[in-house]
């Protein structure tokens, strides 16, 4: 059984938890792709329909809101990592 | 102990709120005084615009009836006859977190929504106003036994289903905002001068005003779905 110090013990922790901080950020994929899908879409409409502006407009946003929480998940835990455990 | 390249951008005074002075040995942070300061001068404002209604509006009174107009228009697209009875409540969320979100763009003022103890007190009021309405509307047993829909054993899923909406409801508005200030203190840091002005007027103004939008439709859906 290897012993380590604390100082190397607290080291190892926060490097640990900057690569899980930047791995978290991993998740920004998803809400990304699935954004720019509903923009797309959203932009299809507009061009078929022209008169539905601001419905499409307002129905896009709420949708790619509630696709982004699991981004936002992501960036929270990230900055957990980042300023409770390293700090 | 700081972590060195952590502390060299001063990134802990964006995180969380800070105690400015205390009051009989309570601490006041900034996110109050500048919540407060909001508030006084919207009430300001309204006092202002409404001193003398007239046929006719002025400038000010013109502004507040775009704005009342437009959050009962909202209103009604999503749920038919309750524009005029959700306005006190609808309306003061999306106006205090609309100019929450862009006095950002002000020196030296932090986001009051940058801190997650202002995003979560409006969800949270989000989620008790719905469900009181919810019971308002269906009986209390007929909202306890919404939650058996479709099926029994659905249970527990819905109740956690319900709990996870004021949390993903705060948390978004705080980590748009929060990441926005992030990325302003780096580029400020790194870039000081040019860049971060054109990245204030895209995170504090326009995905402030979007954020304000999205967090006033959500609480709308919410309210609209948890009385159906």
């Amino acid at each position: 059984m290897v012993e380590f110090s604390p100082e190397l013990l607290e080291t190892i922790i926060r490097a640990a938890a900057l690569i899980g901080a930047g791995l978290a950020l991993i998740a920004g994929i998803g809400p990304g792709i699935g954004q720019g899908f509903a923009a797309g879409k959203a932009v299809e409409s507009v061009a078929r329909q022209p008169e539905a502006r601001g419905l499409i407009t307002t129905t896009m946003l709420v949708g790619q809101a509630v696709s982004e929480s699991t981004g936002i998940y992501a960036f929270v835990f990230a900055l957990i990592l980042l300023f409770f455990i390293i700090l | 102990m700081h972590f060195f390249y952590l502390a060299t951008f001063d990134i802990e005074a964006q995180a969380g709120p800070r105690a400015l002075f205390e009051i009989f040995g309570i601490p006041i942070n900034d996110t109050t005084v500048i919540g407060y300061a909001i508030t006084i001068g919207l009430i300001i404002f309204a006092r202002l615009a409404t001193r003398n209604l007239e046929l006719l509006p002025g400038r000010l009174q013109n502004t507040l009836e775009m704005f009342l107009e437009a959050i009962i228009d909202t209103t009604e697209g999503m749920m038919p006859g309750g524009g005029r009875k959700f306005l006190p409540f609808i309306g003061t969320i999306a106006l205090f977190i609309g100019f929450s979100n862009i006095i950002g763009v002000l020196p030296l003022v932090k986001n009051p929504t940058a801190d997650l103890n202002m995003t979560l007190a409006f969800g949270l009021s989000v989620f008790i106003f719905s469900n009181a309405y919810a019971i308002k509307v269906k009986g209390l047993w007929g909202y306890l036994k919404g939650y058996a829909e479709p099926m029994v054993f659905m249970l527990p899923i819905n109740i956690l289903g319900e709990l996870a909406k004021p949390i993903s409801h705060s948390f978004r508005l705080f980590g748009n905002v929060f990441g926005g200030s992030v990325l302003i203190a780096l580029a400020a840091y790194f870039v000081p001068g040019i860049i971060p002005v054109p990245l204030m007027a895209w995170f504090d103004i326009f995905i402030g005003l979007v954020q304000a939008l999205i967090f006033t439709m959500l609480a709308i859906a919410y309210i609209s779905i948890a009385s159906e």
